[in-house]
């Protein structure tokens, strides 16, 4: 392996260390914070030029594996708050809201992708929590609330997020949910149907989708698609 | 096991796939510069993306490929929203003078593959990526859904009518590599 490899796996380990525990939770909250180019050109130069790891620390760390993905919690009015900071572990957000006695189906998506609809028969129509509010945080996650009885037996909250593997920490590109009523289908992973407006070489599509729109890097403003 | 709280585990994973994500990238940028700036990009996005990483859950490399696609993608958005970006990137830094050489012989092996990447340039995004992923990094059908993030007989689908697309259009040596693929 050559010079510029080597060089490249040991500035990458650095990057690395400076994500250990001991950092993770001091810089948490930088993590938050947006990060863009420099914040690789400060962890790469630390590789070359040998400076300390820990000047780069509140640039190189993102909330990683440390931090719980979501958090789930039930409130005294019976309607449970779901928090999601981070598009992972999808299956673990079902079990915990199954705990909650909350039937759901969760889908990350690639960004640009979306899961073909309809999924199944919409149950939710005509409710008064309807259609439930999302918000996006400060991370590039979100939260709503599920108030109580509003995902009913035989129904299922059905929620599909698109994101930027590259860039999980921010907003999801687009987001669907939606409660169901009896079966619901697999996601069938389809192109989001977004508006060409000039495509440079870039073949990844970005924007919104079927229900959301992502402002780009900023703040994005989502309204569900309630029913 | 996390690739980024693993050192030994992410060396490997780096040794493994180095030289696949370099010809990944020079194939799509013709700059030795821009060549290991992305190199470097995409690296790291995989440290911050480790957590998307299952190793039980489909192959290594279409997740990887994944990554990368973005990765590329997101520079050609810059590229075209603010050339300027571009230079503040560090992987360039790391090169010396032999680097340079091997990063343009490298660039230079992958000249029609390039050809290809951009006759492929106005086929719809879907069918586009399909067939970029089997044909140009040879990924198989499966791989490449993966990658995406689609079923399989999604991405059948697509590359079935991108190739249709592009008869007559891709050289002799692209379409042999499909049909092999």
């Amino acid at each position: 392996m050559s010079n510029f490899e080597e060089r490249l796996l040991s500035a990458l380990k650095q990057d690395m260390a400076a994500r250990e525990p001991a950092g993770r939770e001091a810089a948490a909250t930088v993590t938050r914070a947006r990060r863009g180019p420099n914040r690789r050109l400060l962890g790469l130069a630390a590789g070359v030029t040998g400076v300390a790891a820990a000047a780069t620390v509140a640039f190189t760390l993102i909330g990683g594996a440390g931090n719980p993905a979501f958090a789930v919690e039930e409130r005294a009015d019976g309607s449970v708050e779901v928090r999601i900071d981070e598009f992972r572990e999808p299956e673990e957000l079902e079990a915990a809201l199954a705990g909650k006695g909350v039937t759901a189906v969760v889908d990350y998506l690639p960004q640009g992708q979306t899961c073909r609809e309809p999924r199944g028969e919409r149950g939710e129509a005509g409710r008064p929590d309807e259609p439930m509010q999302v918000q996006v945080t400060g991370g590039g996650g979100i939260t709503f609330r599920i108030g109580k009885g509003q995902v009913g037996a035989g129904e299922t909250l059905v929620l599909a997020v698109s994101f930027d593997r590259a860039r999980p920490e921010q907003a999801p590109a687009g987001m669907s949910l939606a409660v169901v009523r009896g079966a619901v289908a697999p996601c069938e992973a389809v192109p989001m149907d977004i508006p060409r407006n000039g495509r440079p070489a870039g073949p990844e599509p970005t924007g919104p989708v079927t229900h959301e729109r992502s402002g780009g890097d900023d703040g994005p403003s989502l309204n569900t698609d309630g029913g | 096991m996390r690739l980024n709280e693993d050192p030994v585990a992410f060396e490997a994973f780096y040794r493994r796939h180095i030289d696949a994500v370099m010809r990944f990238v020079v194939r799509r940028v013709s700059d030795p510069h821009l060549a290991a700036d992305l190199t470097a990009d995409v690296f790291l996005a995989v440290l911050d993306s480790a957590h998307t990483y299952r190793p039980g859950r489909g192959s290594e490399v279409a997740w990887l490929y994944g990554i990368a696609r973005n990765v590329v993608s997101a520079q050609h958005r810059r590229a075209a929203r603010d050339a300027r970006l571009a230079g503040r990137v560090a992987g360039r830094r790391m090169m010396d003078d032999d680097d340079l050489g091997r990063m343009e012989e490298r660039i230079d092996a992958e000249r029609r593959m390039r050809e290809a990447f951009r006759a492929m340039a106005d086929l719809p995004d879907g069918e586009r990526a399909v067939l970029e992923l089997v044909a140009i990094d040879q990924l198989t059908v499966t791989q490449a859904a993966e990658a995406l993030g689609v079923r399989q007989v999604t991405a059948r689908v697509r590359l079935h009518r991108a190739r249709r697309a592009l008869q007559g259009v891709v050289s002799p040596t692209v379409r042999q590599m499909e049909g092999s693929a």
